[in-house]
C-alpha cells in the first residue's frame, strides 16, 4: 500500500478487512503518525487550502473571515475550501477529511485547542502546513503550527475591560449568547481580568435576541449598579441598546465585532467602543502566509503570533471604520 | 341452570357461571347471568350492541372480577385476579384485536409471549426453525395451507387471523376457547370460514364460547344459547331448546319488536 | 384461504420438517433496511466519482468515523423507536456522561477507569428514570425526554461551570489511568496510509449485538410487539413496560458509549455537546427503515442510515462545495434516501404479500400511536 491520493476500491476491502478482522490494534499511535514531514519543494500553479473553523454554517463573524481568505485565494489563485462545526469531535473530522484531501495549506482555528490537538498534529504529520487563526494562540507553536494569526480571546476580553475602566465603569455585567462556549467565556474572563471593579455574566440565548432583550433589561431595571454592558456579538448589543431604552438606563455599552449597525450606533453615541478582531484579516492573512511558503518557501513571524486585532473602535475613528464595514472588509 | 337433555355432545362442564352480575359504579353492567360451558361444545353468547356481552366475557377470561354470583371451574368456585390466572385454568380469549402484531411474522406472532428457545445463559436464542414448524403444522391442523410463515401477519384476511389466533391458543393447552365477535367485521365468505375453524375446535374436545350478535352464525354450530339483553339473560337454551327463527325472534328484540310492528301495522292500515 | 376443517394431521414432533420458504427476492425485499441499503450504495457510488478523496483509504477512514459515532447512537434509537418510544435526551446524554468522567477525573482525582464506570452507572440511571417515566405515567416519551434533555443540558453547563470554572473540561491526558482507558475509546489503528479510529470497530460490534438481539432473542421479538401492538403484545403475556424501560437504559447505555468515544478521542468535553444532534439520530434511523409509529425497523438500517449520514456529510466536503449549503445538501440528500427507500419497501410488500394484502404494514401501523401505549385502561399501568 503506497500512495492513497487515487481512487483504489481496495480501500473500501480494507476497510471491510478492519472490521472483520477483529481490531488486533497492534500499535497505537496517540495522534502522531510515524510519516516524515514532505521535503520542501515549491509548488507553482494553483493550490488548495481548507479552513476549518469551530464556528456553525452561517456565523456573522466567521462569514467575514471566510470573505477574507476567499479574497486571498481569488488574488493569488487558491481554492479556499470552508467548513466548520464547533463540536470538537466533528472539527477533528473536518481537519482529518483536509488532511486525506491533501490541501496545500490548513488554517484551524482552535477555540477547544485540546479537542482538535491530535488532528492537527496529524495535518502537520502529513506534512501540511498549519496556520491557526483566531483561538488557540498559546497552543499554536506546539501543535506543529507555523504561526497563529488572531488574538486570544483573553486578550480582546481584556482590551474591552480597559475601555470600560477608562469609561469610568464600575460594575460590568458580560452578557454570554451562547450556552458553554468556550470563547464567550474567556472574552468575559479576560474583561474580568482588566476590569478593576465587578464583572457578573448573564446569560440568554442568541437564537432569540428578542427575549435576550428583555432579560438584559431586567439585569439593568433590578441592579442600578450596573453601569456597563458588554455584549459578545453585534445582535446582542444592538439588543442591549435597545434594553437600555426600554429600563431608561444611561448605561454604557460595549461590544465585540463590527457591523454597519455597530459603527451606526456608535457614530450615534449609543455604543462606546467595538472591538473589532479585524475578521477579515484572520481569514487573509493566513491565505496569503501559506501561498507565500508553498510557492516562495517564505516564512514569515518567525514562529510569533500575528496579530490580527484588537483594534478598538469608538467614536474617534468610527467614520473611517464603517466605510470598511460596509465593504464587508471589516 | 336448566337440566340439559337434548343430547348433549360434550363432555365434562368445565366453566359454569351461577347469578353472575357486575357493577360498574352504581351502573349495573350484568346482572343474574347463568350458562354452562363443556367440553365438545359450542356456547353461545347472543346480544345487541350494550348487551353486556363483552362484560360477561371479561368476566370469564379474568379482565374484570364479578361482584355478585358464582364462578364455577372444574367444580370448585374461582375469583380471577387477571387473564393471566384465567389462562393457568386452560381458559383462552381471542379478542377482537386477536392480540397479534400486525407487522409481525405469522411464526413469531404464533409464539408471541411464549417463544422456544435453545442454548443457555447470554447464548440463549430463538429457536427459530422449530417455532416455524410448529406454526406451520398447527395451522394445517387447523386446516390452513399457508405457503409462508414469514409473511406479516397484516397481510392475512381477516379470518386467516382469526384461525391463526384459534390454532395459537389451541397449542397453547386451551380447553375453554373464548371468542370475542370473530365474525362481527368479516364477510359471508370469510365468516363461514371462521365457523368451520370453530367447529373444527369443538370437534377436538375444546369448549368453545361463541361471541356474536347475528344468530344466523350462532345457530348452526352453538349447542347452547345464552341471550343477554341490556345486561340481563334472556334465557339460557340447550341446542333443542330453540328453533332459529325463535332465536332471530328473540335476538332482534322480542317483544319489543312485536309491539314495533303492530305500531307500524296500524299506521299502515 | 383454508381448505376444510382440521383433519386430525399428527404435529411433526421434534423432527426436522421442510418448512417452505418465500423466495429469497421476497425474503429480501422484506428487510427493512434495503431501501437504506439501496439508498447508500447510491451515495457511496456518487460521492465516488464526484471526488477524488473519497474512496482513499484516509477519505473511507474519515466518513467511518463520523458514521460511527451517528451510528452507535442510531442503531440505539432504532430499537428504541421499533419499541415505540422517542428518546430526545440521546444528544446531551453523550454530553453528560464524557463531561461526569472528565469533572471526576481531573478534579476529583478519581481513577479514570472508576470516573467511566461511575458515569456509566449515572447514565443508565437516567435512562432507568427516562423509562419509568413514560410508562408509569403514560405520558408521551417525546414529552418526558424533552424534560429529560433540558435537565441535562441545563446540568451540564451549570455544574461544569461550578466545578471547573470553564465550560470545558480540560486536562484529562495527565489524569491517573487516561491511557490505559484510551486504548479501549480512543486509539487508532493504522492500516496503509489511513488511520482507522477504534470507534468504527465499537459501532460494528454494537450492531451486530443489537442485530442478533432483535432477530434471534424473546427480548427482540417482545420490542418489536412492544411497538407494533403494545395492547396485543401484553394480551400475550409480553413484558411491555419491562422491554420499554430496558430499551432507554440501551440508549442511555450507547449515549455512554459515545460520551466515551468523543472524549477519550478528543481528550475534552464541552457543555454544548451533543445539543440538537439527537435529531441527526432519529432522522438515521427512519432513513434505515423504522417507522416513527414503531413497531418496524432494523439495527442495521439504524447503521446505514448514520452510514449514509457520516458518508454525506464528509462526502459534501470532500467534493469542496459552499459550506452554507451543507444543510440544505444533506437535507436532499436524506430526503432522496428516504424516498427510495419507501418506494422500495413499498414494492417489497407487495412482492411479499402472497396472498390478499388488505391491510398493508403502513396502515396497519398507523393505527397505534408510540408512547400512547401506557394510556392502555386495561394494562398494566394500573398497578
Amino acid at each position: 500500500m503506497r500512495s492513497g491520493r487515487k481512487r483504489r476500491p481496495w480501500a473500501i476491502l480494507a476497510a471491510c478487512g478492519l472490521l472483520l478482522a477483529g481490531c488486533t490494534n497492534g500499535e497505537m499511535p496517540a495522534g502522531t503518525g510515524a510519516a516524515a514531514p514532505v521535503p520542501a519543494e515549491l509548488a507553482d500553479g494553483p493550490l488548495t487550502m481548507a479552513v476549518v473553523s469551530h464556528a456553525k454554517p452561517g456565523d456573522a463573524f466567521w462569514e467575514v473571515v471566510k470573505s477574507g481568505a476567499e479574497q486571498a485565494g481569488t488574488e493569488l489563485d487558491v481554492a479556499v475550501e470552508y467548513a466548520g462545526d464547533p463540536d470538537p469531535v466533528q472539527q477533528t473530522q473536518l481537519i482529518d477529511n483536509a488532511v486525506a484531501r491533501g490541501v496545500d495549506g490548513l488554517i484551524v482555528s482552535m477555540a477547544n485547542p485540546e479537542g482538535v490537538k491530535a488532528g492537527v498534529e496529524r495535518a502537520v504529520a502529513a506534512g501540511i502546513p498549519v496556520i491557526t487563526i483566531n483561538s488557540g494562540l498559546e497552543e499554536s507553536a506546539d501543535y506543529g503550527a507555523i504561526t497563529h494569526v488572531g488574538q486570544s480571546e483573553r486578550m480582546a476580553g481584556a482590551a474591552a475591560g480597559e475601555a470600560f475602566a477608562d469609561a469610568g465603569a464600575t460594575k460590568l455585567v458580560c452578557v454570554i449568547h451562547e450556552a458553554g462556549n468556550v470563547g464567550l467565556e474567556e472574552r468575559c474572563g479576560g474583561a474580568r481580568d482588566a476590569f478593576p471593579g465587578e464583572v457578573e455574566n448573564l446569560q440568554v440565548d442568541i437564537s432569540n435576541t428578542a427575549d435576550a432583550r428583555s432579560t438584559i433589561r431586567n439585569k439593568l431595571m433590578s441592579d442600578d449598579e450596573v453601569d456597563g454592558v458588554l455584549a459578545l456579538n453585534q445582535a446582542i448589543a444592538v439588543a442591549a441598546v435597545g434594553a437600555a431604552d426600554d429600563a431608561g438606563s444611561d448605561v454604557g455599552i460595549g461590544t465585540f465585532d463590527v457591523s454597519t449597525d455597530i459603527t451606526d450606533a456608535i457614530a450615534s453615541g449609543d455604543l462606546l467602543f467595538a472591538v473589532d478582531q479585524q475578521p477579515y484579516v484572520q481569514g487573509y492573512l493566513p491565505v496569503t502566509l501559506l501561498a507565500l511558503k508553498a510557492r516562495n518557501g517564505n516564512e514569515v513571524g518567525a514562529g510569533e503570533p500575528v496579530y490580527s486585532g484588537p483594534a478598538l473602535v469608538t467614536k474617534d475613528n468610527v467614520d473611517q471604520v464603517s466605510a470598511f464595514t460596509e465593504r464587508g472588509t471589516r | 341452570m336448566s337440566g340439559v337433555d337434548g343430547a348433549p355432545r360434550g363432555g365434562e362442564v368445565i366453566i359454569e357461571a351461577r347469578r353472575i352480575g357486575k357493577d360498574y359504579g352504581n351502573v349495573t353492567a350484568l346482572a343474574d347471568v347463568s350458562t354452562t360451558v363443556r367440553a365438545g361444545e359450542v356456547t353461545c353468547v347472543l346480544g345487541d350492541n350494550g348487551a353486556g356481552k363483552s362484560t360477561f366475557i371479561k368476566v370469564l377470561s379474568g379482565v374484570h372480577r364479578h361482584d355478585h354470583g358464582e364462578l364455577v371451574v372444574d367444580g370448585e368456585p374461582v375469583v380471577f385476579d387477571g387473564p393471566r390466572a384465567a389462562l393457568e385454568r386452560g381458559i383462552a380469549t381471542v379478542h377482537q384485536d386477536l392480540a397479534m402484531v400486525p407487522l409481525m411474522p405469522i411464526w413469531r406472532n404464533f409464539f408471541l409471549g411464549s417463544e422456544l428457545t435453545r442454548g443457555r445463559g447470554p447464548l440463549r436464542r430463538l429457536d427459530v426453525a422449530r417455532m416455524r414448524a410448529i406454526t406451520r403444522a398447527e395451522l394445517l391442523r387447523m386446516g390452513i395451507d399457508l405457503r409462508d410463515v414469514d409473511q406479516p401477519v397484516g397481510t392475512l384476511s381477516g379470518g386467516e387471523r382469526q384461525s391463526v389466533a384459534i390454532a395459537r391458543a389451541v397449542h397453547f393447552g386451551a380447553r375453554v376457547l373464548i371468542l370475542d365477535e370473530p365474525t362481527a367485521a368479516l364477510g359471508v365468505k370469510q365468516a363461514g370460514v371462521v365457523l368451520r375453524y370453530i367447529v373444527g375446535a369443538r370437534e377436538r374436545g375444546l369448549g368453545v364460547v361463541f361471541i356474536t350478535h347475528n344468530p344466523h352464525h350462532a345457530h348452526p354450530v352453538g349447542d347452547r344459547f345464552l341471550l343477554l339483553n341490556r345486561g340481563r339473560s334472556l334465557g339460557d337454551f340447550a341446542r333443542g331448546e330453540v328453533d332459529r327463527a325463535e332465536l332471530v325472534h328473540l335476538m332482534s328484540g322480542g317483544a319489543e319488536l312485536d309491539e314495533l310492528a303492530h305500531e307500524l301495522d296500524r299506521d299502515r292500515s | 384461504m383454508g381448505t376444510s376443517t382440521g383433519a386430525a394431521e399428527p404435529l411433526p414432533g421434534a423432527r426436522r420438517p421442510t418448512v417452505p420458504r418465500a423466495s429469497l427476492r421476497v425474503r429480501l425485499l422484506r428487510r427493512p433496511e434495503v431501501g437504506a441499503l439501496a439508498a447508500a450504495v447510491a451515495v457511496f457510488v456518487f460521492f465516488s466519482l464526484v471526488t477524488d478523496t473519497f474512496l482513499t483509504p484516509q477519505g473511507v477512514a474519515t466518513w467511518l468515523e463520523s458514521a460511527a459515532l451517528f451510528g452507535i447512537m442510531a442503531v440505539a434509537v432504532s430499537m428504541l423507536m421499533i419499541g415505540g418510544e422517542f428518546d430526545l435526551s440521546t444528544g446531551v446524554m453523550v454530553g453528560s456522561t464524557g463531561l461526569l468522567t472528565g469533572v471526576l477525573a481531573t478534579h476529583a482525582g478519581v481513577n479514570v477507569w472508576v470516573a467511566v464506570v461511575v458515569s456509566l452507572v449515572a447514565a443508565l440511571a437516567v435512562g432507568l428514570v427516562n423509562g419509568l417515566l413514560v410508562v408509569r405515567t403514560g405520558l408521551p416519551s417525546f414529552i418526558v425526554t424533552l424534560g429529560t434533555f433540558f435537565v441535562l443540558q441545563g446540568l451540564n453547563l451549570a455544574l461544569t461551570k461550578a466545578v471547573t470554572g470553564q465550560v470545558a473540561v480540560q486536562g484529562m491526558t495527565g489524569a491517573a489511568g487516561f491511557w490505559d482507558a484510551r486504548w479501549l475509546f480512543g486509539s487508532s489503528m493504522r492500516l496503509g496510509p489511513a488511520t482507522f479510529q477504534v470507534s468504527i470497530l465499537w459501532w460494528a460490534l454494537f450492531t451486530a449485538a443489537c442485530t442478533w438481539v432483535l432477530l434471534r432473542t424473546r427480548a427482540g421479538n417482545w420490542i418489536f410487539a412492544a411497538g407494533g401492538e403494545a395492547r396485543s403484545a401484553r394480551h400475550s403475556g409480553v413484558p411491555v413496560l419491562r422491554t420499554k424501560v430496558g430499551l432507554f437504559a440501551l440508549t442511555a447505555f450507547a449515549g455512554w458509549l459515545v460520551g466515551m468515544l468523543s472524549l477519550f478521542r478528543t481528550t475534552t468535553v464541552q457543555a454544548s455537546t451533543g445539543v440538537g444532534v439527537e435529531f441527526v439520530y432519529i432522522i438515521c434511523a427512519v432513513v434505515g427503515g423504522c417507522l416513527l409509529t414503531g413497531g418496524f425497523g432494523s439495527a442495521i438500517g439504524g447503521a446505514l442510515g448514520a452510514l449514509i449520514y457520516g458518508m454525506t456529510y464528509q462526502g459534501i466536503v470532500f467534493a469542496g462545495w459552499d459550506n452554507n449549503w451543507l444543510k440544505a445538501f444533506l437535507g436532499v440528500m436524506l430526503l432522496a434516501a428516504v424516498a427510495v427507500n419507501t418506494s422500495v419497501r413499498r414494492r417489497a410488500h407487495t412482492a411479499g404479500a402472497a396472498r390478499t394484502a388488505r391491510t398493508s404494514p403502513h396502515v396497519a401501523a398507523a393505527g397505534g400511536s408510540p408512547g400512547g401505549a401506557a394510556l392502555d385502561p386495561e394494562g398494566e399501568v394500573r398497578r
